[in-house]
């Protein structure tokens, strides 16, 4: 624009001027007009819209998909188109180069032209701009994921990389008969932790799939996950994850949903990485769901592992049992049929089973309603079963591991379940469930559980694998590790531990049975023990009778009661009284015993082992002279006004009966319930002194002085 | 249309302009001045809810003297949640009624306390002096010290805070 | 009275003469789009009203940023209001501040003898930005940090000076407390003095040469 330009304009601008309108009111007005109009439009925004305040800031959250306001977006969405090294032109070059012309838009258009129409170029220009900005504007909008539905994540993948991934690298090669799951669980002695603790066992199964079958966590990720929220839905039964492929859509849970006709859509390939993902090659757990059902926990085979494989394979073959009458005497017979109704009745049968039987049913007892139709089965022979041929549907990597599993169960050694050792070391103390029990090395003494979470929770790995090495002498375990005169290698105790910790994830589901009472052993109770469990309830502990039941005194039952009176008063109790009978439960020869507990003989012997309470002496216990010795000797080193553990100062009268968290430690007249003698004779399982109990003849006399009141003499 | 009936036509248009432009400017300032007035003024204006606050057992309480209680209790102030402690000195004379009176003093707020010896409240600031019933006795304190309302339920004394 | 009140300040101050020279100037005839300029402006003003109560309230920490404007909000009277409006406001102000942008673009009102009005508008649309940016933060929820962490990185992008920009920018390697009172600062503070100063050269400019008119076919 030259002079003569420019002063042009201002002679023609003039002139528009002159003929124009004044600012105020004209203009103004109709700029109140349109300000009115935004202050509505902004009103009602406020008001029906709201302002959006998302949950605090949280800089942990890796999932938060960040958003910069709407007139950013552009922007934003314009960086995706620069990768790496050309970041920075999407960045800084191109917006500053924009901002730069805008601002120098009067030196770079100098042309005298104004209307839009006269100057193509330059409105083009602008309109391209702003279509432009608006197109990724609409992009970016669009192309946002939901963060609700935030990209399906790779979940086992995800666990790897959380948990593994520090270690191991980007993947492991697993060397050929490795029991992955066991590994992982259990950790190694290269200082590869025990994940079970963390980990549930189907986590620790997708874990393992993935590590062996990565290709098949993505295929799982990719075609399956929108379905199938975890891989734990989908895995389980090769069986039936074979059958997905072989029946396509005609497989019945996908049949009337709109699933792609796996059939044809996956490769063998894929299928293979997809089997070994979801049915991880873990022999044990192939075997628990493939085999047990029939084999139970094992099979005793005795050819070569390569024979094993090939029969495995193969499968297909009927499986007749022969009869066994001609080989078997009659006596064994009866036995074995006893043992297979109810493998509790006879031991030998036992014996017999392993030798005969377990090759085929391994520790499976098969099932039989009633004895003679159990003998006429192992007389004559069994029905036909049909191996599946597990060639068709396990992968060559599943085969190789339930080879190798079934292979290493049958010898016997080494790879053995832990749920196999725990049976054959453990249960026999704590249980079937680790419910506990009573404690065989200490009469009266029971065994906690140690299957429950706060138990388990509380004891890190090294502690139980010491626990079971080293044995707890204090409370009549002996030491099972090798290193230490037992038996069980350091892998045997690695396994019982897996699967001691595997409680913690799967709780038994079998809720444990209560501690069993006498009942369960009635043979091993004497009458003492007896009396002090149940007829103490009532009668009380010294036979001085309770509210709910007279006291008995030998020579007055004498005096109105004889020996078949008393007899059958027990057996089948007295139902004025409500007194049970005991005949149920216990042997007759422990109900005469417990007779001559409680009436004595005409000779006047009771039959009682030396923890039968005996009445309290006659001379009352005197808490100055015997009672606090003794708490002076075995308890105030921990139990001082000084040191008082547990609250509990054990230095004086006043101190004992008022003191101690669980005050009061002393409930005179009471030592069943007072806290103090149950943790003397270790009643609840917790005792005292944690060095070793007290003489008999110390609780006895602590005992006494609680009876006797509890007084401060 | 004759030239003054044009020019008067302009000036009602420009009348109706500006009776416009100072109505729409009027309302958009009462728009704006209106919620920016009780926004402001809020807080101030929040109506504080008495609620009872337990002191403890009246058995603490001596007869004839007063007894300070403390107790610590959780003000919400704007957005911030804070523990705050709260004294009140209760008295009574007869073991069935007592006064629970506020432990500022009444002139510029600052804490009185108990002189057994001279047996009254001092006020450490400016030597305001009230009589153990509260009344002033000395020094710049307007009015006597504040009370509280107070209840005893199961032997627990309460007072009223609002 | 009013009008001897009137004569009064006016030989005090002078007010009549400024009163002609800026609202019954003359101006040539134009149309509803030359209102844009104005709307822009009474949105700055109630960003600066609206701002001004929220800061009455309103702590720039990380403690305290989320629970004081959740308070805002929640509890005060027409606080939904002051919030609504100052949210709002920032998006309706680029949007008005763009559309004038065109307006004078498309006219070619940015031409002799305006073009100091264009590029102290083209600087004004830059701060009205910087606001937006740095505003966008301040409720510290995650949608405004994580915008903003991404927003800060970058200036990281720059050559050989990125790290440094970024440092300057977020006030440490991280998004922090220091992170958020310097946006607040800037926000407060820094943008709305500038932007002040601005608009008063602009309003100016635009009263000393005259609004643009719409130019006719031919020109």
């Amino acid at each position: 624009m030259n002079k003569q330009e420019q002063q042009d304009y201002l002679d023609k601008y003039k002139k528009a001027k002159e003929k124009g309108v004044p600012f105020f009111p004209d203009i103004i007005f109709k700029d109140t007009i349109v300000v009115f109009i935004v202050f509505i439009i902004l009103i009602a925004l406020a008001y029906f819209v709201g302002v959006p305040l998302e949950a605090r800031a949280n800089p942990n959250d890796a999932n938060y998909t960040p958003r910069p306001e709407w007139y950013f977006l552009f922007l934003f969405q314009l960086l995706k188109y620069f990768p790496g090294n050309l970041e920075v032109v999407g960045a800084m070059i191109l917006p500053g180069l924009f901002i730069t012309l805008l601002l120098l838009l009067p030196f770079i258009d100098r042309s005298p032209k104004r209307h839009f129409m006269t100057r193509p170029y330059a409105s083009i220009a602008a309109i391209v701009v702003v279509l432009g900005i608006g197109l990724l504007t609409w992009l970016a909008v669009n192309e946002a994921p939901p963060p609700i539905q935030a990209a399906v994540v790779d979940k086992a993948a995800a666990l790897y990389a959380t948990d593994c991934a520090n270690c191991h690298g980007q993947g492991i090669v697993i060397p050929e008969g490795t029991d992955l799951h066991k590994l992982i669980a259990a950790g190694n002695h290269q200082g590869m932790p025990a994940w079970g603790g963390d980990l549930s066992a189907d986590e620790i199964d997708m874990l393992a799939g993935f590590i062996l079958s990565p290709n098949g966590s993505a295929l799982f990720t990719q075609e399956c996950a929108s379905c199938h929220k975890s891989p734990v839905l989908a895995s389980g039964n090769p069986v039936q994850l074979q059958k997905v492929f072989d029946e396509g859509k005609d497989f019945p849970a996908h049949k009337d949903l709109n699933t792609p006709d796996w059939k044809s859509t996956l490769t063998p390939d894929q299928e293979n990485a997809l089997l070994n993902f979801l049915a991880a090659p873990d022999g044990q757990r192939l075997f628990a769901i493939n085999c047990q059902g029939c084999h139970g926990e094992g099979v005793g085979f005795s050819g070569t592992k390569e024979e094993l494989r090939a029969m495995i394979e193969k499968g297909g073959h009927e499986i007749k049992m022969p009869g066994w009458k001609d080989t078997l005497s009659a006596d064994d017979l009866n036995t074995l049929a006893q043992y297979v109704v109810d493998p509790e009745a006879n031991s030998a049968g036992s014996t017999m089973f392993g030798k005969y039987c377990a090759a085929c049913h391994g520790d499976k007892i098969p099932a039989a309603p009633d004895e003679a139709s159990a003998l006429s089965i192992i007389a004559l022979g069994g029905s036909h079963i049909t191996m599946p041929v597990w060639g068709e549907i396990l992968t060559a990597e599943q085969l190789d591991a339930l080879t190798s599993y079934t292979w290493d169960t049958s010898q016997g050694v080494g790879v053995a379940s832990g749920e196999k050792l725990f049976a054959s070391n453990c249960r026999g103390c704590h249980g079937k469930f680790g419910e506990g029990g009573p404690n065989p090395t200490f009469p009266g003494d029971m065994i906690f559980p140690i299957s429950s979470s706060e138990y388990l929770k509380t004891r890190d790995d090294a502690t139980i694998r010491n626990i079971i090495s080293q044995g707890q002498p204090d409370y009549g375990m002996t030491p099972f590790g090798s290193a230490y005169g037992g038996s069980l290698s350091d892998e045997q105790i690695d396994a019982i531990l897996g699967f001691i910790r595997s409680w913690e994830a799967n709780p038994p589901s079998v809720s444990p049975p209560k501690a069993p009472p006498v009942v369960t052993q009635p043979q091993e109770l004497s009458a003492s023990q007896i009396y002090g469990s149940l007829c103490a309830q009532c009668h009380g502990v010294n036979r001085e009778g309770t509210a709910s039941g007279p006291a008995l005194d030998p020579a007055q039952l004498r005096a109105e009661f004889d020996d078949q009176a008393l007899h059958d008063m027990i057996n089948n109790g007295v139902l004025k009284v409500a007194m049970p009978g005991l005949g149920n439960m216990f042997t007759d020869d422990q109900v005469k015993k417990l007779v001559i507990l409680v009436a004595g003989t005409e000779t006047g012997t009771s039959t009682g082992s030396g923890t039968v309470p005996k009445p309290p002496t006659n001379s009352t216990v005197s808490f100055n002279d015997q009672v606090l010795p003794i708490f002076q000797a075995k308890c105030s080193m921990c139990h001082s006004s000084a040191t008082t553990f547990g609250g509990w100062d054990s230095t004086s009268y006043q101190a004992v009966m008022t003191s101690g968290d669980n005050a009061p430690e002393v409930i005179a007249g009471d030592p069943d319930n007072s806290y103090l003698m149950q943790l003397l004779q270790a009643t609840n399982g917790a005792f005292m002194p944690p060095t070793g109990k007290l003489s008999d003849e110390e609780i006895q006399i602590i005992m006494d002085w609680i009876l006797a009141g509890a007084l401060d003499n | 249309m004759s030239e003054s009936d044009k020019e008067g036509k302009e000036v009602g248009r420009r009348n109706f302009m500006k009776m416009t432009i100072v109505g729409i400017g009027g309302l958009i300032t009462a728009a704006f001045g209106i919620p920016a007035v009780a926004y402001v003024m809020g807080p101030a204006l929040k109506q504080s809810v008495g609620e009872w606050i337990q002191l403890g057992s009246v058995t603490k309480v001596e007869t004839g003297i007063p007894t300070l209680f403390k107790t610590v209790i959780q003000t919400q102030t704007g957005w911030i949640t804070t523990d705050e402690e709260f004294s009140v000195y209760v008295l009574t004379e007869d073991g069935q009624n007592y006064v629970a009176m506020s432990n500022v003093c009444t002139h510029l707020g600052c804490r009185v306390r108990w002189v057994a010896d001279q047996n009254g409240f001092f006020c450490p600031c400016h030597n305001g002096a009230f009589a153990k019933d509260g009344t002033v006795t000395g020094g710049p304190p307007p009015r006597p010290l504040d009370r509280f309302e107070s209840k005893v339920e199961n032997d627990i004394l309460f007072v009223k805070r609002g | 009275m009013l009008a001897n009140l009137g004569d009064w300040l006016n030989d005090r101050f002078g007010w009549r003469g400024i009163w002609e020279a800026i609202f019954l100037r003359k101006v040539p005839h134009v149309n509803w789009f030359y209102t844009l300029g104005s709307a822009s402006l009474f949105v700055a003003i109630n960003q600066a009203i609206t701002g001004i109560l929220l800061t009455l309230y309103y702590v720039p920490t990380p403690d305290h940023a989320y629970d004081s404007v959740v308070y805002i909000t929640t509890q005060l009277p027409f606080g939904w209001l002051i919030r609504g409006l100052h949210h709002w406001g920032a998006s309706a102000m680029v949007v008005l501040v763009v559309l004038h942008l065109l307006r004078v673009f498309f006219y070619g009102a940015y031409k002799f003898p305006r073009e100091a009005t264009w590029m102290t508008g083209v600087i004004l649309l830059i701060v009205v930005i910087g606001f937006g940016f740095t505003g966008y933060l301040l409720p510290w929820d995650q949608r405004a940090y994580w915008a903003t962490t991404v927003g800060t990185r970058i200036a990281g992008v720059a050559p050989y000076v990125g790290d440094f920009l970024l440092k300057i920018a977020r006030g440490g390697p991280e998004l922090s407390a220091v992170t958020l009172a310097r946006f607040f600062g800037t926000h407060i503070w820094v943008l709305p003095t500038t932007l002040a100063l601005l608009v008063v050269i602009h309003l100016y400019l635009v009263i000393r040469v005259g609004i643009s008119a719409v130019p006719a076919k031919d020109e």
